[in-house]
């Protein structure tokens, strides 16, 4: 997986491109945005993150040229900008996501794990599994081990998106932005209330709980003995 | 310098200055034209009266012959009045004005040129030259140079009738009607002067009140207002309130902004010291790795803090400046609602709290959605922070009478006390009661700020117990 970081602040692009190499990407990364855009129309890469004010060409230009001549790689804004409708302007400009700055690391990575995984070729899936957590997309039925689990709708999807991101983080805005499409931080912990209720429903009762916290950033639903290695890592680059 | 010369120096001064001029000149044409109506109308009267005697006259000639006329001259010309009016008869060829009747009132008549020597026979040619049956201005040396005005008529026989009159009176009375003019135009100019320059140093006086205050403001004194009479409503009163109202919003937004600067220095000291203290001791001590982790997350709590605080602040000026209007839409606001219903009825469940929702169908609101959205998750976040277990918590939407779309929360909490309603949505404003409580005193105001974009109204009230949020929107 190979990923072109387009930003003018030297210490920020190395922190990102260190965190990223040790997630296991390898990370190139232009200072200025005409460097950047030649970069991405001469190297393949599977996600480019853009910070939108650059030196030479601004990221949204960069963006609407790229897109312009059919570039379909996924694109992640960065932004000091930030708030409703400068992210609206950005995907419109064909960004696939947005990221305010200040962000932590592990948001970062999680929506380009998420931006690279959507982007990749879908098989058609008839069910999602993790350990013996099992759900029937057809069906829309989860099971775990022989236990049929009643979900509410939104549960439903909550935990869909989870296992569709098995093994990665995905945090609190991110599920606020998929199930509900707001894309704002509610003070009092909405989502951890929710996700409570469905891991009441989908852990209580079983002996290896599946969905964890991870503290200040958001959730992982992963089998613990499977992801283990993985697990620490995210954790790690976390901290 | 002097006040007469700051006076002079105004520009008020010299447009006072120009308008006494002007109004001076306009007195002037007026009156001039009094003067040549007065003459004209005078003149007119006298012809009349010339051309009434000469009648009166020629009527009794007709009836009484030369010698009725004679007599009658000599009545006429014994008659008092003023103007005082000559009759004579002269006689063609005849020019020795001893034989006029009656000689001694011949006006003795001169034309510009005349001189001493020669004036009996000039008198003669003057005569002469007299046309007949037309009114003409004579010079009567026999009388102080005073114009007599004539008129002479030709009778059978050679004989002419005069009739005159002297106008030295009339004279009299235009001279002093044209001096009175010119003393009036004079008085109207000096008055004009006079009062264009007080009225300019009364608003010279205002100005400089207005000047000085400026200057007062400009010195750091921010509580410094223009004086204004309470009563009064001209065009500087006015503009003298407006300034006011003006400094008044400045001021505000001055003390606003300290605050919102001192307030932010100080809820930064609180993480940032805790992250200096953190890392101090991590370094002086040997931490475990288990500690570590702790360590790390309590510093970035502390951090992510700190830039919730800057992101809130950010997003609050960013909706002042009225930029998310380009993001507007218009959407239904029961779908909004369904979805927050949905959000938070969960957490009520969890609280033990009672969810009470109700909302009518077919509601919209032309907004940007996702700022409504954040303005009632922060409305039911306090709500949800503040309330205690088996209480109730309601959402609400309907439409007024007036097709206004009133949306409301409502808690049984501790509430708000009515004196601090207002200041619930200054900057990190927060109750004393909050303080122990998480938050950043920044939600209220970013509610605020969202209203106030949308034009909407926020009516805060008491639930008893509780508070009570009702946010208008215009339909």
């Amino acid at each position: 997986m190979q990923i072109l970081i387009i930003e003018d602040d030297v210490q920020t692009a190395k922190f990102i491109q260190k965190g990223l190499q040790e997630s296991g990407y390898m990370v190139d990364h232009a200072a200025d945005g005409k460097t950047g855009l030649q970069q991405a129309m001469n190297t393949e890469y599977d996600a480019l993150v853009i910070d939108r004010m650059l030196p030479k060409l601004d990221g949204l230009s960069i963006i609407e040229q790229l897109r312009g001549q059919g570039y379909n790689v996924p694109i992640l804004i960065l932004s000091a900008l930030g708030e409703v409708d400068q992210r609206v302007e950005g995907l419109k400009a064909g960004g696939d996501d947005y990221l305010v700055k200040p962000y932590s690391f592990i948001e970062l990575l999680a929506r380009i794990q998420s931006l690279i995984r959507r982007h990749q070729p879908q098989e058609i899936l008839n069910h999602l599994q993790v350990r013996d957590l099992k759900i029937d997309l057809l069906k829309r039925q989860v099971t775990r081990g022989n236990t049929i689990i009643e979900l509410q709708p939104k549960e439903y999807i909550l935990l869909e998106s989870l296992m569709r991101s098995a093994g990665e983080v995905v945090t609190r805005t991110m599920l606020l932005e998929k199930v509900w499409d707001y894309n704002f931080d509610p003070q009092t912990n909405v989502i951890d209330v929710h996700i409570s209720r469905i891991r009441a429903k989908i852990d209580k009762d079983f002996d290896v709980p599946l969905l964890k916290t991870v503290r200040g950033s958001g959730y992982i639903l992963h089998d613990p003995d499977l992801d283990k290695i993985e697990d620490n890592k995210v954790i790690n680059a976390s901290s | 310098m002097s006040i007469l010369g700051r006076i002079l120096r105004t520009s008020v001064f010299r447009l006072s200055l120009l308008y006494a001029l002007l109004f001076s000149l306009i007195a002037a044409a007026a009156l001039l034209s009094v003067y040549i109506f007065a003459e004209n109308q005078i003149e007119d009267q006298i012809d009349r009266r010339l051309k009434l005697e000469t009648n009166l006259l020629l009527e009794n000639y007709k009836k009484h012959t030369l010698i009725g006329l004679t007599e009658d001259i000599k009545i006429y010309n014994k008659k008092e009045g003023r103007p005082f009016y000559i009759y004579a008869l002269i006689h063609q060829r005849k020019l020795d004005l001893r034989q006029f009747i009656p000689a001694e009132q011949i006006p003795e008549l001169s034309s510009e040129q005349a001189s001493g020597q020669n004036r009996n026979q000039n008198q003669a040619q003057i005569f002469a030259s007299i046309p007949l049956n037309e009114i003409v201005d004579y010079v009567n040396s026999r009388k102080n140079d005073q114009t007599v005005r004539i008129l002479l008529t030709l009778l059978p026989g050679g004989y002419q009738l005069l009739v005159g009159a002297e106008l030295e009176e009339t004279q009299d009375l235009l001279n002093q009607l044209f001096k009175a003019s010119l003393i009036a135009i004079s008085v109207i100019f000096a008055l004009s002067i006079l009062i264009g320059s007080l009225m300019a140093r009364r608003l010279l006086n205002r100005i400089n009140t207005v000047t000085n205050t400026a200057d007062n403001i400009i010195d750091g004194d921010l509580s410094h207002r223009i004086p204004v009479v309470d009563d009064r409503n001209n065009e500087l009163d006015r503009l003298s309130r407006s300034l006011n109202r003006m400094l008044d919003r400045n001021e505000e937004l001055m003390i606003g902004t300290r605050e919102v600067s001192n307030n932010l220095a100080h809820d930064l000291r609180n993480p940032l010291n805790r992250i200096r203290h953190r890392i101090e001791s991590a370094k002086l001590d040997k931490i475990s790795d288990a500690e570590f982790t702790d360590f790390a997350d309590d510093t970035i709590e502390d951090i992510d803090g700190v830039i919730s605080t800057f992101n809130a602040l950010l997003s609050i000026a960013q909706i002042e400046s009225g930029e998310p209007r380009k993001d507007w839409s218009e959407f239904s606001v029961k779908n909004l609602l369904d979805d927050l219903s949905e959000i938070y009825e969960v957490v009520a469940n969890e609280k033990g709290i009672t969810w009470d929702y109700s909302v009518s169908e077919g509601l919209t609101i032309n907004g940007n959605k996702q700022l409504i959205a954040q303005l009632f998750t922060n409305l039911l976040d306090n709500a949800f922070k503040y309330s205690p277990a088996n209480s109730i918590i309601s959402l609400s939407a309907i439409a007024t009478k007036t097709s206004a779309i009133e949306v409301i929360i409502s808690d049984q909490g501790p509430g708000i006390p009515e004196g601090e309603h207002e200041n619930v949505f200054k900057r990190f404003h927060r109750l004393d009661s909050a303080r122990s409580t998480e938050g950043n005193g920044l939600g209220l105001s970013l509610v605020k700020a969202v209203v106030d974009l949308h034009d909407a109204k926020i009516n805060l009230s008491d639930n008893k117990p509780g508070l009570i949020a009702k946010v208008s929107f215009k339909g």
